[in-house]
């Protein structure tokens, strides 16, 4: 007889990684089947589960790739990265950076920002709700205050900058898009703000100049230094009108004075 | 033991009434078509984001509904240490949602960290109740309310067990005080699977300890010439598991009862006549509780 404990790490290390089949069956009836079959059952039930749970989380990623692909890359990604906890919602946050290093998807090499929108999806999905920031407040702030002044972004925002067109190419990939489905990959890049203001998900195209200033924001710099560096990448780059959007929109939430 | 009380809402308690697990798919139907079943139930973990949509739909229906707590991660078997932040997020889904039920499983799913998403079984030992027994005690004593504990529906056992599942479900509930959540297909899948007796499991398990039970559909599958039962939650209840039902409100009168489907999810109006029907064999305690 096995301790609870052996009994455990020899099950996990199969049902995770097909690692030690001969041990784990061990104490195990067979009752008319091989036992070797009855842990089959949990193994598959282990890996198939799982692999939905990130089919679920990255169906672009599933799409581009195609179900035989993904099944492959997701039980590889498995075997080095399962679960952490017993939620799921912390599971597969590596993928993106995993893609990039795995060898068979060398030649999709927008693969793993597109990996990476659809993760940001997923945590913007999850976070926080946050009231959105009364104008009134900001018209009392000290007009000598307002070079030190900065914005907290709602805690769903996310920024995104990549080399390939992944906005198009996960809108090409949504059901019931009808539009143009070709997309060159060396057409250029984007940059993006994905946020959810209430309920829904939204995914934003960003100029490089708008992405910046609000990367800096988000980095705790304060308006004016976040200008300063905007306005190098454009000079005709206008902070009002994008504070004014941005705070109408839901994605400004919050602001401070910095001392 | 402090923790934060909340206004309470009309209906926190479950009564004994057919209730249906809530999956996304329904969320607007549920709010617009407002169907008759007693009460909804949700998977814990898929609420421990911080907002958005799930929490909105599930505190609207829980202003007119009331809610149970099925969890399926916190691993109670597991010989690792329980997991403290699960606990404590599942603390802070019940001060939210204040559920009338929370239960959990009678398995393990982690080791060394790692954890396989699945429920699976344990030998049913000394070693290993006494081991359930301290992490139960942990878990009720940190979240300050009892746990239903659900029997699991199994593939495989141990050939150095040494209780009868239902004999070590009960042992658990009379030295933790946890109550049992009675999932009959469980039973139905488990006694198939492993030569069982069905009468004799629903005849032996403790009928006063029952919180809740559970019912759902399951796959049969074929391996090397003989039938292995799969708790797939896909398709409706089968006949010999409604007739079980049956038998086990005959012997422990009428509980919450739950309609689980789960994968390829089908219309709310299909669950909530598999609902009816749990309801019609509730009878008398349906009537009750209404």
């Amino acid at each position: 007889m096995n301790t609870l404990h052996e009994t455990q790490r020899r099950f996990t290390n199969y049902a995770l990684r097909n690692l030690g089949q001969a041990l784990a069956t061990e104490g195990i009836k067979g009752n008319g089947l091989d036992v070797a079959q009855r842990l089959a059952i949990y193994r598959n039930n282990t890996q198939l589960g799982l692999t939905e749970a990130l089919r679920d989380g990255y169906p672009v990623v599933n799409k581009l790739v195609g179900t035989e692909f993904f099944n492959h890359l997701a039980l590889s990604f498995i075997r080095h990265y399962p679960p952490k906890a017993g939620c799921l919602l912390s599971f597969g946050g590596q993928f993106a950076d995993f893609i990039a290093d795995f060898q068979p998807a060398e030649g999709l090499p927008y693969l793993p920002d597109t990996a990476r929108l659809e993760w940001f999806w997923h945590e913007a999905f999850h976070e926080a709700d946050v009231i959105a920031l009364d104008i009134t407040r900001l018209a009392k702030v000290d007009p000598n205050c307002y070079g030190n002044l900065g914005f907290t972004l709602h805690p769903s925002a996310r920024l995104l900058a990549s080399d390939y067109p992944v906005l198009r190419i996960w809108q090409a990939n949504q059901e019931g898009f009808e539009g143009e489905g070709r997309i060159n990959f060396d057409e250029g890049g984007c940059q993006l703000l994905i946020y959810r203001p209430v309920l829904e998900v939204e995914i934003i195209p960003l100029s490089k100049a708008e992405h910046l200033f609000l990367t800096l924001l988000d980095m705790e710099l304060t308006v004016t230094q976040a200008v300063g560096q905007a306005i190098t990448i454009d000079s005709t780059f206008e902070v009002l009108p994008v504070l004014q959007h941005w705070i109408a929109n839901g994605l400004l939430t919050d602001f401070y004075i910095k001392n | 033991m402090a923790y934060v009380r909340l206004p309470s809402s009309p209906s926190i308690t479950v009564s004994a009434s057919a209730g249906i697990g809530l999956r996304p798919q329904h969320y607007g139907d549920v709010l617009i078509t407002r169907p008759k079943v007693g009460w909804f139930e949700v998977h814990s973990e898929n609420y421990f984001g911080k907002g958005g949509a799930p929490f909105y739909y599930l505190e609207k229906i829980r202003e007119d509904y009331p809610v149970s707590l099925h969890g399926v991660g916190m691993s109670l078997g597991s010989v690792d240490a329980l997991d403290v932040q699960h606990l404590a997020e599942l603390k802070g889904l019940i001060e939210r949602i204040r559920p009338g039920l929370v239960s959990e499983h009678l398995s393990w799913c982690s080791f060394g960290g790692d954890y396989l998403n699945d429920l699976v079984p344990l030998p049913y030992t000394d070693e290993a109740l006494v081991h359930l027994i301290g992490r139960l005690s942990q878990a009720q004593d940190t979240l300050g309310r009892q746990i239903l504990v659900e029997n699991p529906s199994s593939y495989l056992e141990y050939d150095y067990s040494t209780y009868r599942e239902y004999e070590f479900l009960n042992e658990l509930s009379r030295r933790t005080g946890c109550g049992i959540l009675l999932d009959v297909n469980n039973v139905y899948v488990s006694c198939r699977n492993h030569g069982w007796d069905a009468l004799e499991y629903l005849q032996g398990i403790a009928a006063d300890r029952v919180g809740e039970i559970h019912l759902a559909g399951h796959t049969v599958n074929r391996v090397s010439g003989q039938d292995i039962l799969i708790d797939t939650h896909n398709r409706p209840v089968c006949a010999e598991v409604w007739a079980l039902y049956q038998t086990a409100l005959q012997l422990m009168g009428a509980k919450p009862s739950l309609i689980e489907w789960d994968t390829d999810v089908p219309a709310l109006s299909i669950l909530v006549d598999e609902a009816k029907q749990a309801a019609s064999y509730l009878g008398a305690g349906y009537e009750h509780a209404a």
